[in-house]
């Protein structure tokens, strides 16, 4: 919102500080000031000018050479306008003023000849909008004098007000509010043009007359207070253009003096109002109801706007004529032939106004007024400026009876308890009775002191929602003062002892473990997919039950109920650039439950990426070497086909054939190991091997890692070693050889392992095993040596691996 | 006699340096010093001499033999050195040939850069006596406004387009503030705490907006805390942050779950306060919003407000992992692209 600083002197003196000055003691104070621009002060530069020649310029058909006198002395510019005439007065930019918009004028040649500034249209200056050509001023306009002399026009200092930074301040939302918050700020006395006395004054031009228009406001209806004032003999014209530049100023396009007025003081009260032509008002009723049913209505701006049962609409006799808060009709605004006037000021309930602005899309200045929560008490001193400012523009004007009003409903004036103590503790300030009372009463709270207790009553405009308890009170206080007076002080504070939580520990060694033993990088992916991506990936799970109300797109519709699909895309997407990659993500799934409508999963995404070669079991040794890290109980194991995994499908298309292990951890499936079935990796496009693991560690992620490392004595006697080389067939998977040790009962026996496999054939392979032999006690006796070779040798036979013979 | 010892040491001498393998060296010790060499030969006609001549010689010949000794094992190691070197050379590999200049693939490995400044924040936290929280990202409405102090209908509302889902009732939270709130429902005052974590916005993405970001909620509640206490606590901290001292100034700023709220801005680092584009001339950059614990919420969270106060304070990490790497473009971060994350490795 642009607040005009020349606007804000009409109520309260400025010191003489520069604009950025101003702008940054606000900022402190009251609110955020994203900008100051200085507006009008080209006109001071811009001189009236007479054309006394024209001739056509030598090296371009649209261009003249005009020739003037600016009563210093004749100049030439290069000119294209079509309407330029000997004779004719126009405004003249010399070099070096800037214009609106920030362009300055500089020395210049236009094809080749030199131009010695401008002459300017309408837009050009920032007067209107027109660009049809010169603007032509009238034949006894003064030449030479400055344009800001001729017309009147002040420089003014426009702030740019960030407005997110004033959502919580109705009374912020016009120049009279503001003005009273630089009178606090800069502590000059606010001059209260407003007072009940300007009231009473106003209020005197009411009559006896019978008002001719009637207002009835229903049940049920989002009104908060309904006012108005039939005002006869107005005559529609342009305003004056004072007025007109305070409203460009604040980006507002004059119209003519009734709708400029409107706007005028919605700008200055911060209360939006309507003026209607009083003849468009059937039957000399205006009704507030509920719409009642669906149906359509045509707003001012000529759109059809669908309305549902519950808005609210202000209606005449016999039909709706705007919607309440938020924008009127195309019928009853005022014409060129307009002289009987309605002046509508009405209050509206917040959350109404942005249900129905929301539902509709329809933003406007009005409903981003009211959703701030206005205070009824402006809305009969609205229409009396109004009044005032009619009267200003048509002398003749003149009420017919007195406000009408309905539904105008009053709160108890809002008091609060506030204790200097309280205002000192939270602040840090040292402030007394008195310099509180001061700094309140600048803001027009009331004050009375009772024993020691500030018993302040909130203004209206500031009890609609802002202020409600003493730590509002205490911020005002506080602002006011100056925060740049407050100086840091380290506050007093016990001793407690603090760690990571047991969660955060966890994920920190995971993703440690993941960069500086994996080598792998973390990622983050899209918490949020669409359908379209699930659908691509085979993935079932749909979580429809966690589909967004307004999504960005729908791509990102619904929350994601795995890391595979993200991954099966990234993996597309990173594939070209690595002909081998390890990636990793701990991020959420997201389920939608019964119970607490959903659950966030905490899960470890892992991928190895190979163009050439499976990395499945690089992932899996990894995954294990994770799992026994992390010291969990837990298993990787062949899908039992008993229970089902909740972290994949039995029957996902992606699942490998062979290359497929479930994790189970503390008994429950928790995980799984897959490559990735060429099926599903074709769908994305992937060219290569991509494995993917996932570890749900949501059930054991707030178990405190526990260092379950157990020391045991060094051994004493030396120990011997083994090898024995056995047959086996093809497919037999090598841990089942190995494991066909576990029968063999002998302390002796440490460990065994295998150290080689050898392919005999097509059908039968060798497989090397190393067993380790140690006695704690005593060195080892060759007979214990010989026993255990013996049983190792038979065992393996009895399992059906034979010794290999030569 | 001695001439002639002169003469088979010189003559060892000039011999030795030419040996090249382990049997010359073998024969060349005979030669000179085995029981028909010439040292020998020498020594077996030492019986003519007198008992003072044999004396004289016998030491300087064992002297001699000393000598040769020494030359011969010396020499020995040289031979068996240029030996093991002459396989070495076979075995040469070329040493230029480093990981860093062959295609092994991806190479690099580290943390995701929100990852690290999330980690950095938590630690200087804790350094500071706070606890590390997390809280859902599926919130209910209470959790993320009503207890805030943002009831249904509050202006506040607009400043959050806030992703909804269907049922109307759960939203993805919009910030973690939703922490402040169960935090306080676990804890009893006094205490501090923050909340770092992924939030999102219903926002037109562009290089500067995601919907998904991320954002560190903090808050300390006692007794006696005022807003110097706050002041000195969040120059500290981002003293801490910026690894530098800083300036900081409150303003006004309005956070419902706060009063009285600020922001907080710091001293721009570019241009020291006089004024640059990075700060858009105005000296200050916006730090991070803050303010005293609203009495609503504190009642929400079920601590007295007449018996502890606190202040509580928000941050974007995103922003501030972009700074600190000048990173262009908000988007890279949940871009899941290999070549934006290898450049932050570790490893």
């Amino acid at each position: 919102m642009k607040i005009s600083l020349d606007w804000i002197k009409d109520f309260v003196e400025l010191p003489e500080l520069s604009p950025e000055e101003i702008g940054t003691k606000f900022t402190i104070s009251t609110c955020e000031v994203e900008g100051v621009e200085e507006s009008n002060a080209h006109f001071e530069k811009i001189l009236i000018a007479q054309i006394k020649s024209i001739e056509p310029h030598p090296d371009a058909d649209k261009l003249n050479l005009v020739t003037f006198d600016v009563g210093s002395g004749e100049k030439r510019v290069v000119c294209g306008a079509p309407n330029v005439a000997v004779g004719l007065k126009v405004p003249f930019a010399p070099i070096g003023t800037t214009l609106p918009g920030g362009f300055t004028l500089e020395p210049k040649k236009i094809r080749g000849i030199l131009s010695e500034g401008m002459l300017c249209a309408e837009d050009e200056l920032g007067l209107g909008d027109s660009h049809e050509g010169l603007l032509e001023l009238s034949e006894d306009a003064p030449i030479g004098k400055t344009l800001a002399d001729y017309m009147n026009i002040k420089r003014d200092i426009l702030l740019d007000i960030d407005n997110k930074s004033i959502t919580h301040r109705p009374d912020l939302w016009g120049h009279y509010g503001m003005a009273r918050e630089f009178s606090a700020a800069f502590k000059n006395p606010l001059r209260k043009a407003f007072d009940n006395k300007w009231v009473e004054k106003m209020q005197a031009f009411y009559n006896d007359k019978k008002a001719p228009v009637s207002i009835k406001v229903e049940e049920g209806t989002a009104c908060l207070g309904f006012t108005g004032l039939s005002v006869d003999n107005v005559t529609v014209k342009p305003s004056p253009l004072w007025m007109q530049q305070r409203l460009t100023a604040c980006g507002m396009r004059p119209i003519n003096n009734i709708v400029d007025i409107s706007n005028y003081v919605m700008l200055e009260f911060g209360m939006p109002n309507h003026i209607y032509d009083r003849d468009t008002i059937k039957g000399g009723q205006i009704i507030v109801r509920t719409n009642g049913e669906e149906s359509v209505f045509i707003t001012l701006d000529e759109a059809e706007r669908k309305m549902i049962a519950s808005d609210t609409v202000v209606c005449d006799a016999e039909a709706p004529s705007g919607i309440a808060g938020i924008m009127g009709g195309l019928s009853s605004s005022v014409k060129d032939e307009t002289t009987k006037v309605f002046i509508e000021a009405a209050n509206w309930d917040a959350a109404d106004i942005r249900h129905t602005s929301t539902r509709l899309g329809l933003r406007t200045d009005a409903s981003q007024r009211y959703e701030k929560s206005l205070d009824s008490c402006q809305l009969e001193p609205t229409v009396l400026r109004i009044l005032e400012l009619l009267k200003d523009s048509c002398p003749q004007a003149e009420p017919v009876g007195a406000l009408v009003s309905d539904a105008l409903d009053f709160k108890e004036p809002l008091v609060i308890d506030l204790k200097i103590e309280r205002v000192n503790s939270i602040l840090g300030t040292t402030l007394d009775i008195p310099e509180a009372v001061e700094i309140l009463e600048s803001l027009e709270y009331c004050v009375k002191v009772e024993s020691n207790i500030m018993k302040v009553t909130v203004p209206t405009f500031r009890a609609t929602k802002d202020v409600e308890v003493d730590a509002d009170l205490i911020e005002d206080i506080g602002r006011i003062y100056g925060y740049d007076k407050l100086s840091p002080v380290p506050p007093l504070n016990e001793i407690t002892a603090v760690s990571l939580t047991n969660a955060k520990q966890l994920e920190r060694k995971i993703q440690d473990f993941m960069v500086y033993r994996a080598r792998a990088l973390e990622i983050y992916t899209y918490p949020m997919l669409g359908a379209k991506l699930l659908d691509q990936a085979d993935w079932n799970i749909k979580n429809e039950g966690l589909i967004l109300a307004n999504p960005l797109s729908p791509d990102t519709d619904r929350m994601r109920p795995s890391l595979i699909p993200g991954f099966l895309e990234k993996a597309a997407l990173n594939q070209s650039n690595y002909s081998t990659f390890r990636a990793f993500e701990i991020g959420r799934s997201y389920l939608a439950s019964e119970k607490n409508f959903s659950e966030d999963r905490h899960q470890l995404g892992i991928m190895f990426f190979d163009k050439k070669e499976s990395l499945f079991m690089d992932l899996l040794n990894l995954v294990g070497d994770l799992l026994e890290n992390l010291g969990i109980n837990a298993r990787i194991m062949k899908p039992s086909g008993k229970f089902e995994n909740p972290l994949v499908a039995s029957d996902w298309a992606g699942r490998h054939p062979n290359e497929f292990l479930d994790i189970q951890v503390m008994g429950k499936l928790a995980g799984f190991i897959t490559t990735v079935h060429p099926v599903v990796a074709g769908k994305f496009k992937i060219k290569g091997n991509l494995s993917i693991a996932v570890l749900d560690v949501t059930d054991f992620k707030d178990r405190p890692l526990k260092d379950k490392t157990k020391y045991k004595p060094l051994p004493k006697y030396p120990g011997a070693t083994f090898d024995c080389t056995v047959v086996a067939d093809n497919d037999a998977p090598v841990a089942d050889v190995l494991s066909s040790l576990g029968k063999v009962k002998l302390n002796e026996l440490v460990d065994y392992k295998i150290v080689d496999v050898y392919s005999l054939s097509d059908t039968q392979k060798t497989v090397t095993i190393r067993a380790w032999l140690q006695d704690k006690d005593k060195t080892l006796q060759p007979e214990t040596i010989t026993k255990a070779e013996d049983m190792i040798v038979s065992a393996l036979a009895k399992a059906g691996y034979p010794l290999k013979q030569g | 006699m001695l001439q002639k010892l002169e003469e088979v040491k010189k003559e060892f001498e000039s011999g030795i340096s030419s040996i090249r393998s382990l049997p010359d060296m073998a024969q060349f010790k005979a030669d000179f010093l085995g029981k028909k060499g010439k040292l020998n030969a020498l020594m077996s006609g030492m019986r003519d001499l007198a008992v003072e001549e044999k004396k004289a010689f016998g030491s300087k010949a064992n002297e001699v033999k000393q000598v040769m000794l020494a030359a011969i094992e010396e020499q020995g190691r040289k031979i068996e050195v240029e030996q093991i070197n002459a396989k070495l050379e076979k075995n040469r590999q070329d040493i230029s040939w480093t990981d860093k200049i062959t295609d092994l693939g991806q190479q690099a490995a580290g943390l995701h850069p929100i990852t690290k400044l999330t980690r950095e924040l938590e630690d200087i936290f804790l350094s500071m006596g706070f606890d590390i929280l997390d809280g859902p990202h599926i919130e209910d409405e209470y959790h993320n406004f009503e207890a805030l102090n943002i009831p249904e209908s509050h202006p506040a509302r607009d400043m959050q387009d806030t992703f909804w889902f269907k049922d109307a009732e759960h939203l993805l939270r919009t910030h973690t503030s939703n922490i402040q709130i169960r935090g306080m429902e676990q804890k009893k005052p006094p205490f501090k705490f923050v909340g770092p974590g992924k939030v999102f916005r219903c926002e037109a993405l562009d290089a500067s907006h995601e919907a998904a970001f991320h954002q560190l909620e903090g808050m300390m509640v006692g007794r006696d805390i005022s807003v110097q206490h706050m002041i000195h606590f969040l120059r500290t901290l981002l003293s801490e942050i910026f690894k530098k001292d800083i300036n900081v100034r409150l303003r006004p700023g309005f956070f419902p779950f706060v009063e009285p709220g600020f922001e907080l801005d710091y001293e721009c680092m570019l241009c020291g306060g006089k004024g640059c584009p990075v700060c858009k001339q105005v000296g200050w950059v916006e730090g991070l919003g803050c303010g005293m614990v609203h009495p609503n919420v504190l009642k929400a969270g079920g601590v007295d407000p007449n018996e502890f106060n606190g202040f509580a304070f928000g941050m974007g990490i995103d922003r501030l992992t972009m700074m600190r790497y000048h990173i262009d473009d908000v988007r890279h971060f949940h871009s899941g692209n290999l070549q934006f994350s290898e450049q932050f490795k570790a490893y």
